[in-house]
């Protein structure tokens, strides 16, 4: 048994219950910010040591082609040329599948997307390295490309992956209640087809590592990775060497949003083969085009979607069919796949539901992580529809959202019970005052000329965690130093968001009672426990949750023995700012660094892990019912949009964000999170797009030809909205922020064009071409 | 080939190949690392330096046409611990995230604020256009370059 002081379920309640902060839900600076501001904060390449070559990929040029030969000679005869890798150089296994087993680190006897890499050369210098890598022929047969995924999933003539038989890598289902009855009751039924497409991370620091081989043999790898732990799993498969011989060290990162969850892994496994066959430290950076090209995006989609309700405005049944384009490689398009079905609803209750999804093999470069997984593409879908149901109904949109809501109580489309943490219908209806909605829904509506006005609403809902009963995990050690420093181990990582250098501070500090100086993050680093990804907004929910049972666990040591040393019971101690005094009597006390003295001459431990392993529970895969995600955070964006009809320009004018995700440890962090969110949200709804040619090849592999949004696109963002809706198991009750405000943001924009030039918008990007064209055809039916 | 310009008020010469572009110049000859490299196409302007006062993107400059010029990067603003009030503005508005655009972004609104003590939001947009960042949403980055603006006349009353 473990005793109550040291078991993490107690300790996390305990924190939970706590009613006073010393700086959990203040706004404390970054520790990143200084080393940031002054240029000294060191990203990847800034990383430069003697004797070190430089890595430079090989991409197929071809969609799908067998390679019959790779060529190297040439290359190799170029001065200064060091080695030329290929997948026969590669000493373990050359499979890198996330979900499934179908990717190679390095193309072998085919390639399936253009772009894909076949070798890596190395050299003295990276333009001696360039020169090599054109210098290397590949002598290829081509073979069709499959480029639509409508049409894949139907061939079976031609296949992206021979041995899997099928175009369709993953299917994905939902059968909840009998949906022919429900639309049966239905007074009004809704049928549309929408569309999404790939969007590009165009994180400002393209993907790179470097490996250096150390003593012992073992390789030390600089990596840009949102999991350092999986960084080191996949490069020990590849090289066929234990995991315990490569650490994983991380820099701050230029920029994540998930495209480096997925590629970062495979990044460090090149550049350690390199290092590993060569003997030298490697170092690989994608040059932006390579990046474009090569790296994973999000998924694009189709959504067929029906939904009925009944004239009192009760949801009775959706039937939704989603097909996402995966690409050449299944990576971890599953997953997404399996977020976006399960969250096809929307956070809304609605008693019968079907839901079929396909993941679709093609020869394109293929779909990955990006922030929302999968969400955004099925929330635009089903809030375009929740618009067009209260439009038949008559009913105001935020009306109708309201009567269907999630709240506590409610049964999801898996049939989960949400018992607490349901704090969105409070949120809907706080935004939608604040944003003055029902006025200027009616003023717009009336609108006439050149310039019109629309304000629209999106809701979106996004389990934590990972899904279903899949394990998720927390974990960190925390040791405080003779001196009374404190040096806190995590594997979450630094990807610009804040989690380690902002909230696990705060939640340190708060937790020991002492100043934020005090306080030195490692984090990113697998010589820290295994804290599992940073990514699905886990860096400050779970991932944080280590951090927080590691520090109370030595906080109860510390009162313990405070309370001897002060002759007091363990509860009345309070340490603040480097002090721990009793309740009520300041005047007796003890100095944090004499308090820690004191316990390593009493021989108390003062090293700590925090592990927790997060309750689940069951799920059925037939049905796709059951326990899906641990909790959910909540998210409202309204959108004001104006539309110029003569161009089809869309600007978006302001957005009014909400949030229920639980505690709100640092809300400064917390608005850059919704702000930048917005902002690349805004990027898929109105003008990002990755365009292929007809062979497949990506055509705007640069920031001129793949436009992101400047500093000249973006609205007003209003102050957002908190409703610290608790969940038992966060950190203080925190959920998770990162993807939320992207999530709704396609949604709530589309929505508003649509009220702006009144016709349904079922496709993004909404370029002005897209929308001058809607708005032709309907000046055509009069 | 040899060439020399002045870099952070010091004079330096170095000897490069006359196809090298002053980013590599800077970061590979002269282990100036405060300048990012995020696309070598003069698109997204990680790698801005102030040649003369102006912000340009090192990318696009070859290492011939830096030849007696005056060039400024981040290194210059910091002295001694000291940042300056622009560096400031840009941590208390929590205007960095990631932190790899951050150097371009202070760079370019120093020549903002040297330029125009006093510009408008239109301005500051105008003028860090060509700056991209993908995980603030630049809003931040405006509330810091205002908060800098006011620091600064506070400083020279
Ligand atoms: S690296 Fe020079 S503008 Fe992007
Ligand atoms: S802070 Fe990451 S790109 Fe600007």
């Amino acid at each position: 048994m473990i005793p109550l002081s040291e078991d993490p379920f107690y300790l996390i309640e305990k924190w939970l219950k706590a009613k006073e902060f010393l700086v959990i839900g203040k706004s404390i600076q970054r520790i990143d910010a200084f080393e940031k501001v002054t240029g000294k904060a060191k990203f990847m390449e800034d990383y430069v040591l003697p004797n070190m070559v430089y890595v430079k990929l090989v991409l197929s040029s071809e969609p799908h082609a067998r390679i019959k030969a790779i060529d190297v000679g040439r290359a190799l005869k170029i001065r200064g040329v060091v080695g030329v890798l290929t997948a026969k150089d590669i000493p373990g296994e050359n499979q890198v599948g996330y979900a499934l087993p179908d990717q190679p680190l390095l193309a072998e006897g085919k390639v399936r997307y253009a772009g894909e890499p076949i070798a890596l050369v190395a050299a003295e210098e990276p333009e001696i390295a360039f020169e090599a890598s054109l210098a290397i022929k590949i002598d290829y047969e081509p073979l069709p490309p499959l480029l639509d995924p409508l049409e894949a999933m139907k061939r079976t003539d031609v296949l992206v992956h021979d041995e899997r038989g099928s175009n369709i890598a993953f299917t994905t289902r939902v059968r909840k209640g009998d949906v022919t009855e429900g639309f049966r009751v239905a007074d009004v039924i809704v049928k549309n087809e929408y569309r999404t497409q790939h969007q590009e991370h165009a994180y400002l620091e393209t993907e790179g590592a470097l490996a250096i081989p150390e003593i012992g043999g073992r390789i030390t790898i600089i990596s840009c990775a949102q999991y350092p732990h999986l960084a080191q799993a996949i490069t020990a498969r590849v090289l066929g060497i234990p995991a315990s011989r490569i650490r994983i060290v991380q820099p701050y990162i230029g920029g994540g949003f998930g495209g480096k969850d997925d590629m970062g892994p495979l990044v460090a496994a090149k550049a350690a083969l390199a290092a590993y066959k060569i003997g030298r430290p490697a170092l690989l950076i994608y040059s932006r085009e390579e990046s474009m090209k090569s790296h994973c995006k999000r998924e694009a989609s189709i959504i067929r979607y029906k939904s009925g309700a009944t004239k009192e405005g009760k949801l009775t049944a959706i039937e939704v069919e989603i097909i996402m384009d995966t690409g050449a490689y299944a990576n971890r398009g599953p997953f997404i796949l399996w977020r976006a079905t399960m969250h096809a609803s929307g956070p809304y209750e609605v008693p019968n539901a079907k839901v079929d999804g396909y993941c679709v093999y093609t020869n394109k470069v293929y779909q990955g992580s990006f922030r929302g997984f999968g969400n955004p593409d099925v929330q635009f879908a089903a809030e375009a529809q929740m618009d067009e149901l209260a439009n038949k109904l008559g009913m105001d949109p935020v009306e109708f959202r309201l009567k269907n809501i999630l709240r506590p109580g409610s049964l999801t489309i898996t049939s989960q019970l949400l018992d607490h943490s349901v704090g969105i219908a409070e949120a809907l209806e706080i935004v939608a005052q604040r944003a003055s909605w029902k006025e200027k829904r009616a003023l717009y509506s009336k609108m006439k000329g050149r310039f019109r006005r629309g304000i629209g609403v999106a809701c979106a809902w996004h389990g934590i965690s990972t899904s279903r009963g899949v394990p998720d995990w927390s974990n960190a050690f925390i040791k405080i130093e003779k001196d009374g420093s404190i040096h806190v181990f995590t594997g979450i990582v630094e990807i610009g968001q804040g989690s380690p250098t902002t909230s696990h501070v705060q939640i340190v500090s708060e937790v020991l009672g002492v100043p934020v100086n005090y306080i030195n993050m490692y984090f990113g680093t697998s010589d820290a426990p295994d804290t599992g990804a940073t990514h699905a907004s886990r860096g400050t929910s779970i991932g944080a949750i280590g951090v927080l049972v590691a520090a109370a666990k030595l906080r109860e040591r510390l009162n313990k023995l405070a309370a001897e040393l002060l002759e007091c019971r363990p509860e009345e101690v309070i340490v603040r700012n480097g002090k721990a005094f009793v309740k009520g009597r300041e005047e007796k006390y003890i100095m944090w660094k004499d308090l820690i003295k004191e316990a390593y001459a009493r021989g108390i431990e003062m090293s700590a892990t925090g592990f927790f392993f997060l309750p689940k529970g069951t799920f059925d895969h037939e049905k796709g019912q059951g326990f899906a995600y641990p909790a959910y955070s909540y998210i409202v964006n309204i959108a004001e949009v104006e539309v110029d009809i003569e161009t089809g320009i869309v600007r978006v004018l302001r957005m009014w964000p909400a949030l229920a995700s639980g505690r709100i440890i640092n809300p400064l962090a917390v608005e850059g999170q919704i702000e930048g969110a917005i902002a690349q949200g805004m990027g898929l709804a109105l003008m990002e797009k990755v365009e292929f040619d007809e062979r497949g090849v990506v055509i705007n592999a640069n920031f001129t030809d793949y436009v992101v949004p400047t500093i000249m696109d973006m609205p007003k963002v209003e102050k957002p909205v908190y409703v610290e809706d608790l969940f038992k198991y966060g950190p203080f009750g925190a959920k998770g922020v990162g993807e939320m405000a992207l999530i709704p943001t396609p949604a709530a924009i589309a929505n508003a064009v649509t009220h702006a030039i009144g016709i349904r918008v079922t496709e993004l990007p909404l370029t002005p071409e897209k929308v001058y064209f809607l708005i032709r055809k309907r000046k055509m039916k009069g | 080939m040899i060439v020399s310009f002045k870099l952070n008020g010091e004079l330096v010469e170095v000897d490069v190949p006359p196809n090298m572009t002053l980013l590599d110049v800077l970061r590979r000859k002269l282990g100036i690392l405060s300048v990012k490299r995020g696309c070598e196409r003069g698109e997204c302007g990680a790698c801005t330096v102030l040649i003369n006062g102006d912000p340009v993107c090192s990318c696009l400059v070859l290492a011939p046409q830096a030849e007696g010029k005056e060039i400024i990067t981040l290194e210059y603003l910091s002295k001694n611990g000291e940042i300056h009030p622009i560096q400031e503005a840009f941590i208390e508005a929590g205007a960095i995230q990631c932190g790899f655009c951050t150097p371009g972004f202070i760079l370019t609104a120093y020549a903002l604020l040297k330029r125009n003590p006093n510009p408008t939001i239109d301005e500051i947009k105008k003028a860090l256009e060509g700056n991209l960042c993908r995980c603030t949403g630049y809003i931040k980055i405006i509330e810091a370059i205002q908060l800098a603006a006011k620091k600064l006349q506070r400083y020279s009353r």
